[in-house]
């Protein structure tokens, strides 16, 4: 049993080097009839030669610092501030909530207001995640599952030992407030930042060309997104790290649209990785008619 | 051409292997040779780096049954390796001549 689990670790770690290396790799265990152990030391250390050779590269370099640790940072963020606030919404709507609530317009038009934000938000998170996977892939392929990993546990705990505003305004105990502070931001983090992350990573990795007009289609729409959801964004890093002090403008309400925005700015560092989609899908389609035209 | 002390061992068993030169092959050599053991990450790494200095070349051999259907990576030696492996060596006599250790040349 344990020999089979050790082989399993080998093929797996072998799965990182290139195809024709791992073949001739297997070929050389078997020839030199080494146990399974060895056989384990010798690949993996094959293997953190490989990936140490690639990081003489500047691509990885580049993915590390304009995507795993900025957008990693900003995800973790804005993701925890959003899982808070949509839970805590949720939370205090069916408190109260009544059908006949329904009857009256301006409830209706908070819920439509509502579930328009939240989905615009969501669809944000997503497009971020996704562009971002499809990035990391691209750039830097073959260390991907570093940088993606690396950029996973930037998401995860990347708000470690900060509060939102949600956080500090709430009181809540028990299991009501593990849903709405613990539970809900995670899954949040999980199915609108990681699965589209590991999608985008995928996609990037295939190589295949991307459609142009549907991928300008849908970077117009995060353009959209990311303009109605700016505040959120800046919101979320200015309570969540505390870095600059709320600052109300004349209304005296924090983060509206009269505040002063030193982190305008953000919006601009989510969005570079569906600039570099759409960059790439434009180059492929215009290398495809060259290609046509001779 | 500077080359390294491993670099070197592994030109030689290259040279001394000559057609049968391969990864298994070279690292049993150089096993031999030095008595230490030597890492197949060791091995490939040194070997892409002479290919990428032009000293050696490499191609994909048949699959053979006792490697369990998989091809060997075979590798043959340049005549700049060659010239290389040689400059490494007449260096070290030179460097040698007179010490206890050396063999009277």
């Amino acid at each position: 049993m344990r020999t089979r689990i050790c082989w399993w670790f080998v093929r797996t770690a072998a799965r990182l080097l290139d195809e024709p290396e791992r073949d001739v790799v297997h070929g050389d265990l078997v020839e030199c009839n080494v146990g399974p152990g060895r056989a384990l030391g010798e690949v993996i250390g094959l293997v953190l030669r490989r990936q140490a050779a690639l990081w003489f590269d500047w691509r990885p370099w580049l993915t590390v610092l304009s995507v795993v640790i900025p957008i990693g940072l900003l995800l973790s963020h804005v993701s925890r501030w959003w899982g808070e606030t949509t839970a805590l919404n949720v939370a205090r709507y069916s408190t109260v909530w009544d059908f006949r609530y329904l009857g009256y317009p301006g409830w209706r038009a908070d819920l439509v207001r509502y579930a328009v934000i939240s989905g615009m938000g969501f669809l944000a998170l997503i497009g971020w995640s996704w562009t971002s996977g499809f990035v990391l892939a691209r750039l830097s392929r073959q260390t991907l599952w570093l940088t993606a990993t690396m950029l996973f546990v930037i998401v995860f705990v990347g708000t470690l030992g900060t509060l939102t505003t949600a956080h500090s305004h709430t009181a809540m105990a028990g299991r009501q407030h593990f849903i709405v502070f613990i539970a809900f931001p995670r899954l949040v983090r999980a199915c609108f930042v990681m699965l589209p992350a590991v999608w985008g990573a995928y996609r990037g990795a295939r190589g295949s060309s991307l459609p142009l007009v549907p991928t300008t289609v849908a970077v117009l729409l995060l353009a959209s997104a990311t303009a109605l959801y700016s505040h959120g964004l800046e919101g979320s890093i200015v309570f969540g790290r505390g870095a600059i002090p709320a600052d109300a403008g004349p209304d005296g309400f924090v983060v509206s649209a009269d505040d002063p925005r030193p982190l305008w700015f953000l919006s601009l560092v989510v969005m570079w990785p569906a600039a570099y989609v759409l960059a790439a899908a434009a180059s492929e389609r215009w290398r495809e008619r060259a290609i046509v035209a001779r | 051409m500077q080359l390294g002390e491993f670099e070197y061992l592994m030109l030689t068993a290259v040279a001394r292997l000559g057609d049968g030169a391969y990864g298994v092959a070279i690292r049993r050599a150089i096993e031999d040779a030095t008595g230490r053991a030597c890492s197949l990450g060791a091995l490939y790494t040194t070997l892409d780096r002479l290919e990428t200095k032009g000293l050696v070349k490499t191609a994909m051999g048949d699959p053979t049954p006792q490697r369990g259907g998989r091809p060997k990576r075979m590798v043959r030696l340049t005549p700049k390796g060659s010239q290389a492996a040689s400059d490494f060596y007449h260096a070290v006599i030179r460097v040698s001549r007179g010490v206890a250790w050396a063999v009277n040349t």
